[in-house]
């Protein structure tokens, strides 16, 4: 398995968040994680992506301890909800900033720049640039490291069907090429459309976990979303 | 139109209560009015002046029988030899010290702390208008001034301005920062690299003695003051700027965002400058200043801007402040570790 979880959990005030929670994702899945507001997705991304601590609980990315920060973030790249990048320096600016921490040469970042289609926008600040933009460079940088797992957080959340199409491209784009990714989603013809596996978290809990099509004719699904 | 007004405002008001602003505006208020409480006030009315005599010093009859009889203006005090008197004079046990003019017997060289001061002022006038009611002439029983402390009103301001500058950027510039970067997630971005928390910690730091030192170098420069020992006075603006750069980041990580570490950024300025930098004018803030991490930057320089002191003389000081730096430095990279409000 790519990513062993075992009893993760991350409990905030008035009892959200995610209790004790299991999982094994195996290489090249594309998981849907999805749930009502509060259900704990966002939780259990941002714990993967080291932004939050869990209260208790170990993840293994590729036999590596989550603990262990600076080898992780190679083995996981996360791409926030709102993208978080320094909006008063250009695109390339943000870009090779993150290159020199991950220490890749800039070559990757004129990669990066292509397959994204950037160039044009290299020199743009990021404040000038529209949120479907914003989105892609936050995705570039994320591709940086060229890590083999990726976590989306809402990915096409506020963008225009145009710039989902976009997104959806990059994601199965992303998958065929043998990345594991897991993504959290609200959007039934998202889930349908990407996802291999589909995992739904429900008051902390995971109260599903299958295939998209076993979920879209489930009990849970009718009783939750219907 | 009104009704509309009038909830825009009273969200303003709440938000102002949860960014912690109002603190600040009722905080500004109640701090100057204490610390102009504690200068004193009181003592500045007392028209009574401590000079204080050598013993033994044969100086003119009667200058001394005048000085000595007139309670009201003139408090004697006897030390045993002129740099017993100076060192009273520099911890303000006396507001000033007469030594027998070599070049005239029957006048006196007047050692004060600072020439240009209205504490100066106010010795030389009532010398003056105790010889003319004496003696019915203009001519002056105090034939020089001499002061402990050289160099115009500029430079005896200067360690204030050091000492603001360099809490400018530690209370006010740093938590900003640090909380902006936390509040648009942009830290977090950076810990999705291989960076560790101390290097980014360490880059913060330097980031805001690269500050301090610009500030302070411009205003050596636009002054042309001389720093006179320059080694310590390098020494103890590092030190200064370590400490309360470390001190700022660490106000940043306890605030969610920029509007909070703002106000409690002010909130840490206004009694670490002023007590420190109005400590002179005061006996009572002289009491109290020493607790803070200012006043251990504030004394030094100024000691090595205006007395020629060497850090030599006071290592507890450096040590005090690499101290606080260290302390403060300690508890961010826990806080950044444990993610606080992040």
């Amino acid at each position: 398995m790519q990513i062993e979880i075992s009893n993760l959990s991350k409990v905030y005030k008035e009892n959200r968040g995610l209790l004790p929670v299991s999982l094994d994702v195996g290489k090249g899945e594309l998981i849907a994680i999805i749930g009502h507001n509060g259900a704990g997705k966002s939780t259990l991304l941002k714990i993967l992506a080291n932004w939050h601590l869990p209260d208790t609980g170990n993840v293994l990315v590729d036999g590596i301890n989550l603990k262990n920060r600076a080898a992780v973030v190679r083995k996981v790249g996360f791409v926030p909800e709102v993208p978080n990048l320094f909006d008063f320096f250009p695109v390339e600016y943000n870009l090779k900033l993150f290159a020199r921490l991950f220490q890749v040469s800039y070559i990757r970042v004129e990669e990066i720049l292509n397959d994204f289609n950037l160039l044009s926008f290299r020199n743009s600040k990021i404040q000038d640039l529209s949120k479907g933009l914003r989105q892609r460079v936050s995705i570039g940088r994320t591709l940086l490291a060229d890590p083999p797992v990726l976590l989306f957080d809402e990915p096409t959340s506020g963008l225009d069907f145009e710039m989902t199409k976009e997104v959806y491209i990059m994601i199965r784009k992303f998958h065929s090429s043998g990345k594991t990714i897991l993504f959290t989603s609200h959007r039934p013809e998202e889930i349908k459309t990407l996802a291999t596996r589909v995992i739904m978290l429900h008051q902390g809990n995971v109260v599903y976990d299958g295939s998209p099509e076993k979920y879209f004719q489930s009990e849970i699904h009718e009783r939750l979303y219907q | 139109m009104i009704r509309n007004i009038i909830t825009l405002t009273l969200n303003d008001v709440a938000i102002a209560f949860k960014n912690k602003t109002i603190f600040l505006i009722i905080f500004i208020p109640v701090f100057v009015f204490l610390s102009l409480k504690l200068v004193d006030i009181g003592a500045a009315d007392v028209k009574t002046i401590h000079i204080g005599l050598i013993q033994n010093e044969a100086y003119a009859p009667v200058i001394l029988r005048t000085i000595t009889s007139t309670n009201q203006i003139f408090t004697v005090s006897r030390v045993s030899n002129e740099a017993e008197g100076k060192k009273q004079l520099t911890e303000k046990n006396i507001d000033g010290l007469l030594l027998r003019s070599e070049k005239d017997p029957t006048s006196v060289v007047l050692v004060v702390l600072k020439k240009e001061s209205l504490q100066t002022l106010s010795i030389v006038e009532s010398f003056s208008v105790l010889q003319r009611a004496v003696e019915g002439k203009s001519t002056n029983w105090i034939a020089d001034i001499t002061p402990l402390q050289e160099g115009g009103i500029q430079k005896q301001t200067l360690p204030t301005w050091v000492l603001m500058l360099v809490l400018l950027v530690g209370f006010i510039i740093m938590p900003a920062q640090v909380a902006e970067e936390k509040e648009k997630k942009l830290l977090l971005a950076l810990l999705q690299t291989p960076m560790r928390e101390i290097e980014w910690l360490i880059a913060k730091l330097l980031s805001g003695m690269v500050l301090i030192f610009t500030a302070v170098l411009s205003l050596h420069l636009l002054g042309q003051f001389n720093p006179g020992n320059t080694v310590s006075y390098i020494a103890f603006i590092v030190v200064g700027s370590f400490c309360f750069c470390s001190y700022g980041i660490l106000l940043g990580f306890l605030c969610r965002n920029q509007a909070s570490a703002r106000t409690l950024g002010v909130i840490f300025y206004l009694p670490h400058l002023l007590p420190s930098a109005l400590s002179d004018f005061s006996q009572k803030l002289t009491v109290a200043a020493p607790f803070l991490p200012s006043y251990q930057l504030y004394e030094p320089i100024k000691s090595i801007l205006l007395d020629n002191g060497r850090i030599s003389d006071m290592p507890l000081e450096w040590l005090y402040l690499l101290a606080v730096g260290l302390i403060t430095l300690c508890f961010s990279y826990l806080l950044m570790k444990k993610r606080w409000l992040m």
